[in-house]
């Protein structure tokens, strides 16, 4: 019977084995757990019947936002401010996928590894959020875009704190529409459309090929050139808005000359127009706080000469997200260096302790501090003397950008403003969207215009 | 009073895991201080020289070979000469194919031969005397068996489910698991009373811990439905039944060997029926379906598959080649392979390493096997690529969480993450509405709701009984014995093993039960039936108990006697 009990031995491997899956199990629980219980398909945290979350979500001066009283969950009182900082938020249900009570659902609802969601109400404490945005600028955003579907991003380029982000259409998530699924009003309104939407960015990338042409040489800055109101390449024509006459780039951004950026972007060639577009976000997405936003596509790979002159003032196949948009301003702002955005303050849990994730994209070189400044000035000559400094805002000084992108439908251009202020008690990188808003003179400044008054009164309490 | 009820179903799901620790803390030191110390039985004293062999097993080899139980180093006797074996009845001496053959007494024998003390028994130019180990002073102190009292172990074991039953009632507000509760432990502890009382069994250990399983899984089908629970209860009693009967069976390994061929004959039946009459439910065509009742052959043939296997020392040595054994396996592993019941084939090829290796020691067997099952797989997978796409998922679940090969693994480790160490108490879980939660995802079903410390405990119980049947090995009655129970342990952790390794994806999900706790009435009488093999190595399981008035005065507390403890020829 000796060599029976001898022969058992592969018996014993399979049970070592056996204990050895249990506790690799027990490691991958312990150490993904959070992760796996705030998955949007986790019934404990988005059924209807499900357990509340029951940490409070304030903005930057305290302002509630959303918190649960006597298990149901409530927001801000009043309903515009609701409807603005819905897509920051999000509801009761997970339909908006970036938004904090989706993202964060384990935090605010008390999720820990030892009682998983399974405590009795006084042990179950959710962590209370505290956000980086302003109620009342996220108020103004929302009015100043009135009916018009669009995005606003508002962001401190010296220490990323986001101060606005507001996306249209929007709703009231104390009163969910019962038509939202069928209406069309209401379509895409789950999409916070400020980081995961993109759009043709139109003439505002005229920036993004300056910026290539002055990495390339800073005497481009000086390059001339006379706009007859079109040119030809490839065989085809490229329209201007205007007639610019003799142009150098400042002209030509504060003119906003597509011919002049078209032959530039032509003489460039692909790779150096691909390498600065990447430097500047393209081709990749952005990550702060949990939230991963969309990506901003720039590939030429296959287009013709006229197409490639095209994508040089942002159109062919050129997508860029809001997001992205405010970002590349402020490296301009900051010298050429990026701050990467971030929206929460703090995640402050029952037992204290923040539980703020690390996992931001760095900060990124986009273009050398000489380029930045070159095309911080051509903007400030460009709100100067295009715009006007007083049509954006009263107290601030902004350097701008337009954009007035075609899109392949049949509706009205977006409008688009990029820019930043140049106020060193309000350094604000921003990006506005006005969907089919058809110039973005007319129908993004204002609206950015708003927004910023109400941000500089905001901040200057801080 | 809703926090009340609250709190209490957080101070109950606190408890619990103490509870299921105590039982299988008792259950296995009981197991452990139940077995036989090693002394000598016998000795055998060699005429010559005077020089005694202890006879420590029930049964042993003798022989020239190195790993002998009593070895020879005698040229003219085999490597496996004879078997001296001990039976209720008395001690045998078997040739197993010697070239000079085994006398008792200067006589020849032929087949099985009884002998008494003081015969000589001589094997090749050795000749041995029985003796009485007492006689030569090889004879060691008395031993006595420590135990925990049995019934104080089911005690806990009917705590842990009245209060799994209590949290049910309160947290679902209704009675619904009362009844099936009750009825569990009434069933329960009437077993245990028909086990003393009229089996004669004092030892509760293993059916204990099969009883904190099997409990589990029904206050777990209660909590959800009803009707789950009165099947799986049903089906636990049906199980008892096989149990009680098989131990009856096996009782004698001598008789079982003369039905060797006729099980082989059964195993194959109901592996082969199955294949022609069979229903498909869910992929895999391994259902019989008569009127309402719905059973798997193949959780059957397991057992009968195990009986084949295994076998007594004496002819273990006799009939060395594994041909008609591989032939059954084989043709099992085939059946469950074109039946698409790919877990069970596994478990079955599992099943027949672990059995080949334990009857031949050859490693060539094994890995000519293994080679044999990978390349069979490759050809399999290249003929019908589609049985691939079944595990397509497999390392990277999250990215099929919505659609068929992730979704269940994916909720299966959302809602254990959620359950945290204490769960979120019975019926308040979500892993509930996902399809085959009761049966395959069972590990994860327990994760959610009872926390993954129960679930952990529930695993560890079946890892703890393999090696229990790995420890008594030696102390068993047979080989027969020995072997039959590593390969039905090594059965039971290797189903558990595709279960729980299988949702969590780390192995490919394969589909099969976690023994005894996954709904599944085949499964769970099956179980019940594969356990009997593990009892049947217990040695105190066949035991004939001292008379009462042979007990010492100063009996001390929790201790067994047998009469075989103090041998007698």
């Amino acid at each position: 019977m000796r060599k029976t009990r001898f022969r058992s031995f592969p018996v014993l491997m399979i049970t070592l084995a056996f204990f050895a899956g249990l506790i690799y199990f027990i490691i991958n629980l312990a150490i993904h757990s959070a992760e796996w219980a705030s998955m949007p398909y986790n019934g404990h945290l988005s059924d209807s019947d499900a357990m509340e979350m029951t940490g409070t979500i304030t903005d930057r001066n305290g302002v509630v936002l959303a918190k649960t009283e006597n298990g149901k969950r409530i927001y801000n009182q009043d309903e515009d401010i609701r409807r603005a900082c819905l897509h920051v938020i999000g509801d009761d249900s997970v339909n908006i996928s970036t938004a904090i009570q989706t993202l964060y659902r384990s935090e605010l609802s008390g999720y820990n590894f030892i009682l998983g969601l399974g405590a009795p109400d006084f042990l179950q404490k959710g962590a209370d959020i505290e956000l980086t945005i302003d109620s009342e600028v996220q108020k103004a955003a929302y009015r100043a875009l009135g009916d018009y579907r669009g995005a606003v991003i508002v962001y401190n380029y010296k220490t990323g704190e986001v101060i606005c982000m507001v996306s249209t259409p929007t709703y009231d998530p104390e009163n969910v529409p019962e038509d939202i699924d069928t209406n069309d009003e209401y379509e895409g309104a789950y999409i916070n459309r400020t980081i995961s939407a993109s759009y043709p960015p139109g003439s505002t990338f005229k920036l993004v090929t300056a910026s290539a042409a002055l990495e390339e040489d800073p005497d481009n800055e000086n390059r001339e050139y006379d706009c007859i109101g079109y040119t030809e390449i490839g065989g085809k024509t490229i329209n201007c808005y205007s007639v610019s006459g003799h142009i150098d780039m400042t002209g030509a951004l504060m003119n906003s000359c597509n011919a002049y950026f078209a032959e530039l972007t032509v003489d460039l060639g692909k790779d150096c127009m691909l390498k600065q577009a990447e430097k500047m976000g393209f081709n990749s997405s952005w990550k702060f706080d949990g939230i991963e936003t969309a990506k901003s596509s720039y590939d030429v790979s296959e287009a013709d000469e006229n197409a490639f002159a095209w994508s040089g003032v942002g159109q062919y196949t050129v997508l860029e997200s809001p997001i992205n948009m405010a970002i590349r301003s402020c490296a301009i702002a900051n010298g050429g260096k990026s701050v990467t955005p971030e929206l929460i303050m703090n995640i402050n849990t029952l037992f204290g302790g923040s539980l703020k994730q690390n996992d931001s994209s760095p900060s990124k070189t986009m273009m050398s501090k000489e380029t930045a400044d070159k095309l911080a000035d051509m903007m400030d000559y460009t709100v100067e003397n295009s715009y006007g400094k007083g049509y954006f805002s009263n107290y601030l000084d902004v350097c701008a950008k337009t954009g007035t992108a075609e899109v392949s439908d049949d509706g009205l251009a977006h409008a688009w403003v990029t820019g930043f202020t140049k106020d060193e008690d309000c350094p604000l990188a921003f990006a506005v969207i006005v969907e089919h808003g058809n110039s973005g003179y007319q129908a993004a400044i204002p609206v950015a215009g708003a927004v910023l008054d109400a941000a500089a009164e905001a901040l200057e309490g801080d | 009073m809703e926090h009340i009820a609250e709190i209490a179903s957080f101070a109950i799901r606190l408890a619990e895991p103490f509870l299921a620790l105590i039982v299988i803390i008792m259950a296995f030191s009981s197991l452990r201080g139940g077995r036989r110390n090693e002394h000598a039985l016998i000795v055998l004293e060699n005429e010559k020289d005077n020089i005694t062999f202890p006879v420590l097993y029930w049964e042993n080899s003798i022989g020239r070979s190195r790993s002998s139980d009593i070895k020879l180093s005698d040229p003219t006797v085999s490597r496996d000469h004879a078997v001296l074996l001990r039976r209720n009845d008395g001690w045998f001496v078997t040739d197993t194919g010697s070239k000079s053959g085994v006398y008792v007494n200067g006589e020849r024998t032929v087949g099985r031969h009884q002998v008494a003390v003081g015969d000589i028994i001589t094997c090749g130019t050795t000749s041995l005397v029985l003796r009485r180990a007492s006689d030569t002073g090889a004879a060691e102190p008395r031993h006595e068996r420590k135990i925990f009292p049995q019934g104080i172990i089911l005690s806990f074991v009917t705590l842990y489910t009245a209060l799994l039953v209590l949290q049910a009632v309160i947290n679902m507000g209704n009675t619904d698991a009362l009844i099936p509760g009750i009825a569990f432990i009434v069933v329960i502890w009437l077993y245990y009373a028909i086990s003393r009382a009229a089996f004669k069994r004092l030892n509760f250990e293993l059916e204990s811990l099969a009883m904190l399983l099997s409990g589990t899984g029904i206050i777990l089908a209660a909590s959800h439905d009803t009707r789950q629970a009165y099947m799986q209860l049903g089906a636990m009693v049906l199980g008892l039944f096989i149990y009680s009967f098989m131990l009856w069976f096996i009782e004698i390994p001598d008789r079982v060997m003369k039905w060797h061929i006729a099980i082989s004959v059964l195993t194959l039946l109901l592996l082969a029926s199955t294949l022609v009459i069979g229903k498909s439910v869910n992929g895999a065509k391994n259902w019989i379906i008569i009127g309402p009742l719905s059973v798997q052959p193949s959780e059957f043939a397991k057992i009968a598959y195990i009986f084949v296997g295994a076998s007594t020392l004496d002819v273990l040595q006799t009939k060395k080649s594994l041909a008609a054994f591989i032939f059954v396996s084989a043709a099992s592993v085939g059946c469950l392979v074109l039946m698409s019941d790919f877990g069970t084939a596994v478990i079955f090829f599992v099943t027949f390493l672990i059995i080949a290796f334990m009857r031949s020691g050859d490693i060539k067997t094994v890995i000519l096997a293994i080679t044999a099952a990978v390349l069979g797989a490759l050809t399999m997978l290249s003929v019908k690529p589609y049985i691939a796409e079944r595990f397509a998922a497999w390392g990277h679940v999250w990215d099929y969480a919505d659609v068929a090969g992730g979704y269940q693994q994916v909720r299966s480790l959302i809602y254990s993450a959620s359950g945290g160490l204490f769960g979120v108490g019975l019926s308040k879980g979500y892993l509930q509405y996902v399809f085959a939660s009761e049966n395959d995802l069972v590990f994860c079903l327990m994760c959610e709701e009872l926390g993954c410390i129960i679930a952990l405990l529930c695993s560890f119980v079946i890892g703890g009984l393999m090696l229990y049947a790995r420890a008594v090995t030696t102390r068993s009655r047979s080989t027969f014995y020995s072997i039959a129970a590593c390969s039905a342990g090594g059965l039971l952790v290797f189903q558990a093993a595709l279960n729980i390794f299988g949702v969590t994806d780390i192995l490919p999900l394969t589909g099969v039960t976690f023994p005894f706790v996954s709904y599944g009435g085949t499964s769970m009488a099956a179980c019940w039936g594969i356990l009997a093999f593990i009892k049947s190595a217990d040695e105190r399981t066949y035991a004939r108990h001292k008379p009462k008035q042979r007990k010492p005065k100063t009996k001390p507390k929790h201790t067994e006697e047998y009469e075989e403890d103090y041998v007698e020829i």
